[in-house]
């Protein structure tokens, strides 16, 4: 077993504690980087370009992503060049992405009926290149950046274990939706043929299930929770009716979450947009913390702490566009008024998704700063508290 | 309303395509007038289909097989519109902004904004503040400007900036909308309107045009 340092078992009492709704010692902190904010953040502090972020302000938690294609194979570039890259994945999408730009377009699907999609077979959940073997897989390696080959996953876990709390990955079906047949079809099919891609979510988390638990298994202890990667809303609300959701895609969620349980693993729970509708299913599902809570969504953590109390913690809500605009006292009443809602615990202190360029390096220390002087127990928020909460 | 035109509406509303393409030209064999199956059937559905969306009754699934049986109704009667004298109500190009490449928004209000009347020209993803210029050239009267990511939001002010300075500014009206986008910001930068979502989207173009 990997050897631990003190300060990280530190970190992770912290994060227990705080998914305990208990108090530990300050709020935790940690985030979701966009690659642009990383490079600017090197450029406006003079780091070289390798400084990673998560270990110069020591932050609290990290997230790691094990190969979840559908299908173990690399990546087929059909087109390079230093501008851009195109590329048919694992997930039999052809993916453009351009390397100066955040995110890839998707050029075409191959599961483009509803008669491929219920036809889709997907390669073995459990089949440990997932997770003992480098190479290439569409969620690591084509987002924000761009990679081939990456590393084994459970190298990646070994070498951040000494330091850092630990979280595994698994999407569940609607990310893969996305990438196996697209947002656009995803919406139409949910449309024009409910019970049928119905079947296709449900089957979808069957497999996805699987993969959970075999990415338990290989973790072997290693990992201290676990991120469940959603996403079924967007800024106004969900993109179907939550009873839809309900049918289709909340038992699949239930079952990855009641086996992180078995296992002593916390959920984190990642869905954007706004998902009031369905917010007490996920109290009652029993994620530990929802993630990111995106301000523009009119999610706010004082108002769900007021709502919810402590059957639920949050992870995120720190609103990346005030993060990027306000001056700092601005900032500062922003970040101590959050910070009510982490009173008895229950709060990871984020953004409200991932931290984009618009933010400088200064607002983004400077917040970070706020929540390691604010966010000690027992909270002194000052003019800021808010009593009834 | 002729129960004909009442089965277009329905059958809209619930996304029902060959109803409605059997209706659509069922009503043009009965003589309708086809400005009457545009407007009290198709259009008038869609704004419903809207007016549901906007109280959360329907979601995007109901919204978008209603827009696809709208399109294949519009399909039967497009080229009997001109001869019937009737003109979309404006020229709408929308486009998701240089460096955002996400569509499915634009997409969504490219239909709702089709369904209440309009002709869309798509300039697609990744638009440049030249793209959209070169639009406002070929007749376009709005400019409705998609970003999904708060790192893209400067172009929408970037590509108002470039309708400036080519002289062309008082000639349009500008829409901004997406996930990060904000009424606040749309002030700041000069556009002309924001939407929250498809349908407001549309009925907002419709309210800069006068038509609503």
């Amino acid at each position: 077993m990997t050897e631990r340092t003190a300060n990280c078992l530190a970190k992770l009492d912290r994060m227990n504690k705080a998914l305990r709704h208990e108090e530990p010692d300050r709020v935790p902190v940690s985030d979701f980087f966009w690659g642009n904010f990383l490079k600017r953040w090197r450029d406006e502090k003079e780091l070289p370009e390798d400084t990673d972020i998560y270990a110069y302000y020591d932050l609290d938690w990290i997230v790691t992503v094990p190969n979840m294609d559908p299908h173990i194979k690399n990546f087929e570039i059909i087109r390079e060049d230093a501008e851009e890259v195109l590329v048919r994945t694992g997930f039999e999408a052809v993916i453009r992405k351009k390397f100066a730009d955040p995110m890839p377009e998707y050029v075409s699907f191959d599961t483009d009926t509803i008669e491929k999609a219920e036809a889709f077979e997907f390669d073995d959940p459990a089949d440990d290149r997932r997770f003992f073997s480098a190479g290439d897989n569409q969620v690591a390696g084509v987002g924000d950046g761009f990679a081939l080959n990456s590393p084994p996953w459970i190298e990646t876990v070994k070498s951040l274990r000494p330091d850092f709390p630990v979280y595994g990955s698994q999407c569940e079906a609607n990310e893969y939706m996305t990438r196996i047949i697209g947002g656009g079809n995803l919406l139409l099919w949910a449309g024009l043929y409910p019970e049928q891609f119905g079947h296709f979510v449900q089957r979808t988390n069957e497999w996805a299930l699987e993969m959970l638990k075999a990415q338990i298994k290989a973790a072997d202890g290693l990992i201290d929770g676990m991120v469940i990667w959603g996403d079924v809303a967007y800024r106004k609300d969900m993109f179907f009716h939550p009873d839809y959701w309900r049918k289709y895609y909340k038992p699949g969620l239930q079952a990855m979450v009641d086996v992180c349980h078995e296992n002593n693993l916390p959920v984190i729970y990642h869905g954007c947009g706004n998902v009031k509708r369905i917010f007490e299913d996920f109290i009652e599902i029993g994620i530990e913390a929802y993630n990111p809570l995106e301000s523009k969504a009119g999610l706010d953590v004082v108002d769900l702490r007021r709502k919810y109390g402590h059957q639920i913690a949050f992870c995120g809500n720190m609103d990346v566009i005030e993060w990027a605009d306000y001056d700092k006292e601005q900032l500062k009443a922003v970040v101590l008024r959050k910070l009510n809602a982490a009173k008895g615990g229950g709060m990871i202190f984020q953004s409200d998704h991932s931290v984009p360029s618009n933010v400088s390096a200064e607002n983004y220390e400077y917040v970070v700063n706020l929540v390691r002087e604010y966010g000690q127990y027992p909270l002194q928020l000052g003019e800021h508290d808010i009593p009834d909460l | 309303m002729s129960s004909t035109l009442n089965t277009i509406y329905d059958a809209v509303l619930v996304g029902d395509m060959k109803t409605t393409s059997e209706n659509v030209q069922k009503a043009l064999d009965e003589n309708v007038a086809v400005e009457d199956i545009l407007n009290k059937g198709l259009i008038s559905a869609m704004s419903e289909v809207g007016s549901r969306f906007e109280a959360g009754d329907y979601f995007i699934p109901e919204m978008l097989i209603a827009a696809r049986a709208m399109s294949a109704g519009m399909e039967i009667i497009k080229p009997l519109l001109v001869g019937a004298g009737v003109e979309p109500i404006g020229k709408v190009a929308i486009g998701t902004v240089k460096g955002d490449l996400h569509d499915i928004g634009k997409n969504l209000v490219g239909m709702m904004m089709e369904g209440a009347g309009f002709e869309i020209m798509d300039l697609g993803v990744d638009v440049t503040p030249e793209q959209f210029v070169e639009a406002i050239k070929n007749g376009a009267d709005i400019i409705a400007m998609s970003a999904l990511l708060t790192t893209t939001m400067p172009s929408i002010e970037t590509t108002i900036k470039a309708i400036e300075d080519a002289n062309l500014r008082d000639s349009v009206h500008v829409l901004a909308g997406g996930a990060p986008v904000t009424q606040e910001f749309v002030d700041k930068i000069g556009a002309d309107g924001y939407a929250a979502d498809a349908s407001a989207a549309a009925r907002k173009a419709q309210e800069l045009l006068g038509k609503d």
